[in-house]
């Protein structure tokens, strides 16, 4: 490493810091105030004393109960869909690569509902336990990773072409969707049209519990496998040539950042864009270290879809719009400024 | 471009037969709507039920139901199949259409808005709604592209299916805070010619004969357009008129198309291929073999979606979406786009 790069680094650090001190405060914030925002304000002082274990009974029935198990899915969804989009963009070297454009969302969420139209009984009622409902849209998710891969083939080094074979896959995903949601019980065809739009109200503890169990161990371990990411300045020929970026590392990175994408979507629904906009954002804050990169993605992801549903019970009370639209309509024009930008991509 | 060749060399009397098949499985295709379906009905009960109406069950159910889907959905894909054939020669892209530019959305978008933003109740109403909503969208879309000096066609794709996923969204905000109209309105967004009443196909026909009236009279000026902006103009094109004017035609043909059955998916991208498989690259054969195939595709298809999941009906959305896909990945692995 040069004098010059490492002197960058150096400088980096102190900035760096800082932006993650100030996204962390902002964290804080949101999720205090997520927890204390609704039908009755709690103020934050009361969702503070719950959290630490006192307040009135009422209080802590809505807190518990009903608000935190809300905020900490947006939370955790939206860190893990920002995870997974960080992961897809270094390793495709394409800021426009995101879980939503190569078809994992939707082949999650095809996962869904496929595992809600097969274990469901007339009562409407699973037969097996919820808990598999992860592993369901895992698989979507993989095979989703999968096929816009295979297809692609030697084609895959263009990310433009690989974002092409993945909108073809979620649009098969899309339509599949529709006609096995008409083929499922009609309550559950009006559930899941709802959840499938990206929707968080209805989490409960333990559908949080099962995200965390899945999520966390595989984060780690993506975490542990992304310490092999090449210096995002190399190009491809020289990092596989250093032994970096091989076709092997590169499908356990894919595959990792389907779970991931999976874990969240199996309970909060097709919440687009948020992998898309978090580790762009992350990259303009911090720079392009990995470790901060990651934290900052995963940070900001979940600021974006707390964000969103706060705003939306601000905006749209009673009713419960899905977070996932506003994701959309905050993502798409981001989209749009990344495509304009002539150099963002090797298209 | 190998097909130009071959299709461009073509004698144009060798291409009647063509035409002759076409309209001769499209009138199949639209008998197969009359009769095949969760109830099959002979042809003598057909003809009972079209020329001498007797008040039975049976012929009030072909009449009422069978009868405004044989006529909408040919005439639905007639209109996305020449709108998707322009969209390509304009964007000199062959994964261009109506869905990939995000017409279709965009002409949703409108509908939706109209009704619940501006009270507009009446189906002509909604027609214009449809169609202006294309035209904006195809402004936007290529306005977009031009702004960053001339995208790739690949990108061009990605902002049109961007604003696509950006106009479901304020469709779907807009669906949620008004559930009142949610019932009124799903039928304009579910991409479908089941239950259409016949006055939407007498509403969509005088859009689609002046949207395809329009592109004939262009048909010159895009085969002139097919091959690059400087050849054009010095064959005395005037550019500008000629994208302007195009717009216009897709726009009208997308917004008529939608209006009558809503969104369905990927109609405009297949067709054209097809059609230009047959007839070739002269856009006079082009469009008028797009509109045939156009037609006999969304009618069977129309069909199929009775018997999919039988006895529940599919959308014909979804079937379309399916073979539009694959096609699409077919084009892309093919590296034609």
């Amino acid at each position: 490493m040069s004098d010059l790069a490492i002197a960058r680094r150096r400088m980096m650090t102190g900035p760096a810091t800082i932006a993650v001190l100030a996204v962390l405060a902002v964290f804080v914030i949101l999720f205090l105030a997520g927890v204390g925002f609704g039908s009755t304000w709690i103020p934050l002082d009361t969702v503070t004393s719950v959290l630490l274990g006192g307040g009135e009974r009422t209080d802590r029935l809505v807190v518990l109960q009903l608000r935190l198990p809300r905020v900490l899915a947006a939370a955790i969804a939206g860190g893990a869909i920002a995870y997974a989009g960080y992961l897809l963009q270094r390793i495709t070297r394409n800021e426009l690569a995101s879980p939503g454009v190569l078809g994992v969302v939707d082949g999650a969420a095809l996962g869904v509902v496929l595992f809600l139209a097969i274990f469901s009984n007339e009562s409407n009622a699973l037969t097996v336990p919820v808990a598999w409902q992860p592993l369901a849209a895992a698989l979507g998710a993989m095979t989703a990773i999968a096929l816009v891969f295979l297809l692609a083939g030697r084609q895959a080094s263009s990310a433009i072409r690989l974002i092409l074979f993945g909108i073809a896959i979620a649009a098969v995903a899309k339509a599949l969707t529709t006609i096995f949601m008409l083929i499922g019980p009609i309550y559950q065809a009006a559930q899941a049209a709802r959840w499938l739009a990206g929707a968080v109200n209805t989490i409960n503890w333990s559908e949080v519990q099962i995200m965390l169990t899945v999520l966390v161990p595989v984060g780690i371990v993506a975490g542990i496998a992304a310490r092999h990411l090449p210096p995002a300045d190399l190009d491809d020929v020289s990092s596989r040539s250093i032994g970096l970026n091989l076709p092997v590392y590169r499908i356990i990175m894919f595959l990792l950042a389907a779970l991931l994408t999976a874990g969240a979507v199996a309970f909060a629904g097709g919440v687009g864009f948020v992998g898309l906009i978090a580790p762009h954002m992350a990259r303009l804050l911090v720079g392009r270290g990995r470790v901060a990169g990651v934290v900052m993605s995963i940070l900001l992801g979940a600021i974006i879809l707390m964000g969103a549903d706060l705003l939306i019970r601000v905006a749209f009370a009673p009713l419960e719009v899905p977070a996932g639209t506003v994701t959309a309509i905050i993502g798409a024009p981001y989209f749009l400024y990344l495509l304009m930008r002539k150099d963002s991509t090797n298209g | 471009m190998v097909e130009s060749m071959s299709g461009g060399v073509r004698a144009a009397s060798s291409r009647w037969p063509i035409y002759v098949a076409l309209a001769l499985g499209l009138g199949v295709a639209m008998l197969a709507s009359l009769t095949l379906g969760y109830k099959l009905y002979g042809l003598d009960e057909v003809w009972m039920a079209l020329f001498a109406h007797d008040g039975s069950e049976t012929a009030t159910v072909i009449a009422g139901l069978r009868l405004p889907r044989a006529l909408i959905a040919p005439l639905a894909g007639a209109a996305l199949g020449m709108a998707g054939v322009m969209v390509q020669t304009l964007s000199r892209n062959r994964i261009a259409s109506p869905d990939t530019l995000g017409l279709n959305a965009g002409a949703s978008m409108a509908v939706v808005l109209a009704t619940v933003v501006f009270g507009v109740g009446s189906l002509a109403g909604l027609s214009l709604a449809a169609a202006l909503g294309a035209l904006l969208t195809s402004i936007i879309v290529f306005g977009v592209a031009a702004g960053a000096g001339g995208l790739s066609p690949l990108k061009i794709v990605l902002v049109g299916v961007t604003f696509a996923g950006l106009a479901h969204a304020v469709v779907e905000i807009v669906l949620t805070s008004n559930e009142a109209q949610l019932q009124q309105l799903l039928f304009w967004l579910s991409g479908a010619f089941v239950d259409r009443p016949i006055s939407l196909f007498f509403n969509g026909l005088p859009v689609v004969l002046v949207g395809a009236t329009l592109a004939f009279a262009l048909t010159a000026a895009l085969d002139a357009l097919q091959a690059d902006d400087a050849t054009a103009a010095s064959l005395g094109v005037p550019l500008l008129a000629v994208r302007g004017l195009t717009f216009v035609a897709v726009s009208l043909l997308t917004g008529a198309a939608v209006s009558m059955a809503g969104p369905v998916a990927f109609v405009g991208l297949v067709v054209p291929h097809a059609a230009r498989g047959l007839v070739g690259l002269r856009h006079r054969h082009q469009l008028a073999a797009a509109a045939l195939v156009g037609a006999i595709y969304t009618t069977l298809a129309d069909v199929a979606a009775r018997f999919v999941i039988y006895p529940v009906e599919a959308p014909v959305g979804a079937i379309t979406a399916v073979v539009g896909a694959a096609t699409l990945v077919l084009l892309l692995m093919r590296r034609l786009a």
